[in-house]
């Protein structure tokens, strides 16, 4: 019996033994004999199974009813590789592709270039190619050609925000990161890490169980929900492009926000660019002027200093003063934009009639610790919105003794800031006198199925209410009975405006006698706002005034937003007039 | 001096043997089951990205003719202004809607 039992102990020893002979002598041959050989294929799967993985979050607009539409997804098709090693007539294998996939396939030159490379087991030549592109051209079987599946990012909307959905591109690394805009700002919501589903089941079971069990990077990683309204921002970035055709502007821009919450529905710029089609960028076009560059706006500041000087108490509507037509100022002349002397007039002719003179007169009555005390409690800080490389505020001049540099911040000369920050303060006169967090992310729908919203921070009051309104009065009467000489009144809404116009900088600090910036802004109901519009064009040549280059597209925006979101009357009867 | 010994119903080589041969099944039906599991997440994840292909071109052809309607210059197209433009009143029943 006992030597029965040692019979077997050994038989079954001996196998074990042979067993692990054989894997050693395996694992010799693998890893010493073949080893460099299996590398290489290694290294070539590697390649080809990275490229088709690529994995990352979606961007959505939100339409009026809540249907998402993506501003940035994913595309899937085929990439082309060859294997030079295989490959026979580089020629008829070029011709074959390009039969097939002509757009995105290699010139014949750099083709039988990387055909040459005899050392390359794969380098790939075409790709983007469609379905039924990658069907076909598999279905052919050349020999060295391989077909592979890849995914890449793709955006519904070509042009349309361009600038603020951002882009996606190797940057220093060799993954793809997002660079600009929200892919930038959101990066870390929308990068996945794409091998989840080829890891080894066991090895992560005992070295990682941890992470396994609660994947912390569920708890953020998703897409994300934008307040951008896909046909609100179509309208917008038309009307941009039109003014901007019509009057050969440098750059035109706007921003639709809704002044209570900071939710942004519409942006954008002009130029833009397709961001299917980044080959041959102009890479400043890369840059969002809305947040990036900073510029004198002009005369729309004047609500802001009207505001701060009601909220200090120093005016009241009723106040008036003599304007003189000119003033001097420190050795500088300040002037009306029609050089004309009103005389004694209300301060609400300062903003229906637009004078630099009152405007001064203002600041002189708020005085220098006053006036910054309030522009830098709206322009001192960045607004926070979530895009990238949002610039500050030069409000410099406000540290400087010169009554001028206070003279000319009120109406818009002498301090710059992003349309961002110019939106988010005259925003603030528009909801009552408190200001809010302009964004463009309304929450991040997780992987797992859950909508988060996004807490945009404590609103800031920065004017009384009481001085918001009574602004607000003043900027109602000069839509209904100034701009355009009243023919713009809408017998049914209140609409609150403001025009700028802006001689631009020179380099040498002067300011040229031709070149202007004209801006405009409006928000409606006036006294109860669900839309405030901020427009520029920078440069607009053959004409001079905000009033005449912007006002038929703030008008149309503001007609389009009233029937698109059938926002009730404010006021009036049913009445009638000719268009 | 008998030693009384353990008696057990299959010798150790039998027990070790089966237990090898169960563990073996085993590993081998984990492994198929997680193969199968990921061949088919794989599988169910790529037709969804497919169909997520599909539905950006859909939202990409929607968005293209939000732009082209928003770009229609009517008057070529051959229609006419209105002759006068009716605001609803504020009292009305349409106004607030």
């Amino acid at each position: 019996m006992r030597a029965q039992f040692r019979t077997r102990i050994r038989i079954v020893l001996a196998s074990v033994v042979f067993i692990a002979l054989l894997i050693v002598v395996r694992l010799y041959f693998v890893q010493i004999v073949n080893g460099e050989d299996y590398a290489q294929k290694a290294e070539t799967q590697y390649a080809s199974g990275g490229s088709g993985l690529f994995d990352r979050g979606s961007i959505y607009f939100t339409r009026k009813d809540g249907t998402l539409i993506s501003a940035a997804t994913l595309e899937t098709g085929f990439l082309v590789a060859i294997n030079p090693q295989v490959l026979g007539n580089s020629a008829a294998a070029h011709a074959a592709i390009d039969a097939v996939a002509s757009s995105t396939l290699l010139s014949q030159s750099a083709f039988a270039a990387a055909a040459a490379k005899k050392s390359l087991v794969y380098v790939e030549v075409a790709h983007h190619l469609s379905d039924t592109q990658g069907m076909t051209l598999a279905a052919e079987n050349i020999p060295g050609v391989e077909v592979l599946r890849e995914r890449w990012r793709y955006y519904p909307g070509g042009d349309l925000a361009a600038q603020s959905i951002g882009i996606v591109s190797y940057g220093s690394g060799d993954t793809l990161t997002g660079q600009t805009g929200l892919e930038a700002y959101y990066d870390n919501v929308l990068t996945r890490s794409g091998d989840a589903l080829y890891k080894n089941f066991f090895a992560e079971l005992f070295s990682n169980i941890g992470s396994m069990l609660v994947n912390a990077r569920d708890a953020h990683q998703g897409d994300i929900i934008t307040t951008i309204e896909p046909e609100v921002e179509t309208r917008l970035v038309d009307d941009l492009a039109a003014a901007n055709a019509q009057y050969s502007s440098n750059t035109t821009g706007g921003i639709i926000m809704v002044p209570s919450t900071g939710a942004i529905i519409a942006l954008g710029s002009y130029p833009t660019f397709d961001e299917n089609n980044l080959q041959n960028i102009d890479p400043s076009l890369l840059v969002n002027p809305l947040v990036s560059h900073v510029y004198e706006f002009g005369s729309i500041m004047k609500p802001i200093t009207m505001a701060s000087a009601l909220t200090a108490g120093v005016i009241t509507p009723q106040s008036t003063y003599d304007d003189t037509g000119c003033i001097t100022v420190d050795t500088a002349r300040i002037c009306n934009w029609n050089y004309h002397a009103y005389g004694v007039i209300p301060v609400q002719t300062i903003i229906m009639q637009s004078l630099n003179v009152g405007a001064s007169w203002i600041a002189e009555q708020l005085g220098q610790s006053k006036f910054r005390e309030y522009f830098t409690k709206v322009f001192g800080q960045k607004t926070g919105v979530d895009l990238p490389n949002e610039s500050e505020a030069l409000i410099g001049n406000l540290s400087k003794p010169q009554q001028i540099y206070y003279d000319t911040a009120s109406f818009g000369e002498g301090i710059a800031v992003t349309p961002m920050q110019m939106i988010r303060a005259l925003g603030a006169v528009a909801n009552h006198g408190v200001m809010v967090t302009p964004h463009l992310a309304s929450g991040v729908m997780l992987d797992t199925g859950l909508v988060r919203p996004y807490d945009w921070g404590t609103d800031v009051p920065v004017f009384s209410a009481t001085a918001a309104r009574e602004t607000i009065v003043m900027m109602d009467a000069l839509f209904d009975d100034v701009l355009d000489g009243g023919k713009v009144r809408i017998p049914t809404m209140s609409v609150a405006v403001k025009t700028g116009t802006a001689q631009l900088p020179t380099p040498t600090g002067t300011y040229y006698n031709d070149k202007f910036l004209d801006s405009e802004v409006a928000f409606f109901p006036s006294f109860d706002p669900q839309f405030i519009i901020l427009l520029y064009t920078v440069d607009p040549k053959n004409t001079i005034y905000a009033a005449d280059s912007l006002t038929p597209a703030l008008v149309d925006l503001v007609h389009f937003l009233i029937d698109y979101y059938a926002v009730p009357p404010d006021r009036g009867v049913a009445t009638s007039t000719s268009p | 001096m008998h030693k009384n010994r353990l008696h057990l119903p299959l010798s150790p080589v039998s027990l070790c043997t089966g237990l090898v041969a169960v563990l073996g099944v085993a590993y081998i039906g984990l492994i198929a089951v997680v193969m199968s599991y990921a061949a088919l997440t794989i599988e169910f994840s790529q037709s969804v990205r497919n169909d997520e292909s599909k539905v950006a071109t859909l939202e990409a052809q929607y968005l293209a003719t939000v732009a082209k309607i928003t770009d229609t210059d009517y008057a070529t197209a051959g229609y006419a202004k209105p002759v006068a433009e009716v605001f609803v009143p504020a009292k009305s029943v349409t106004a607030l809607r």
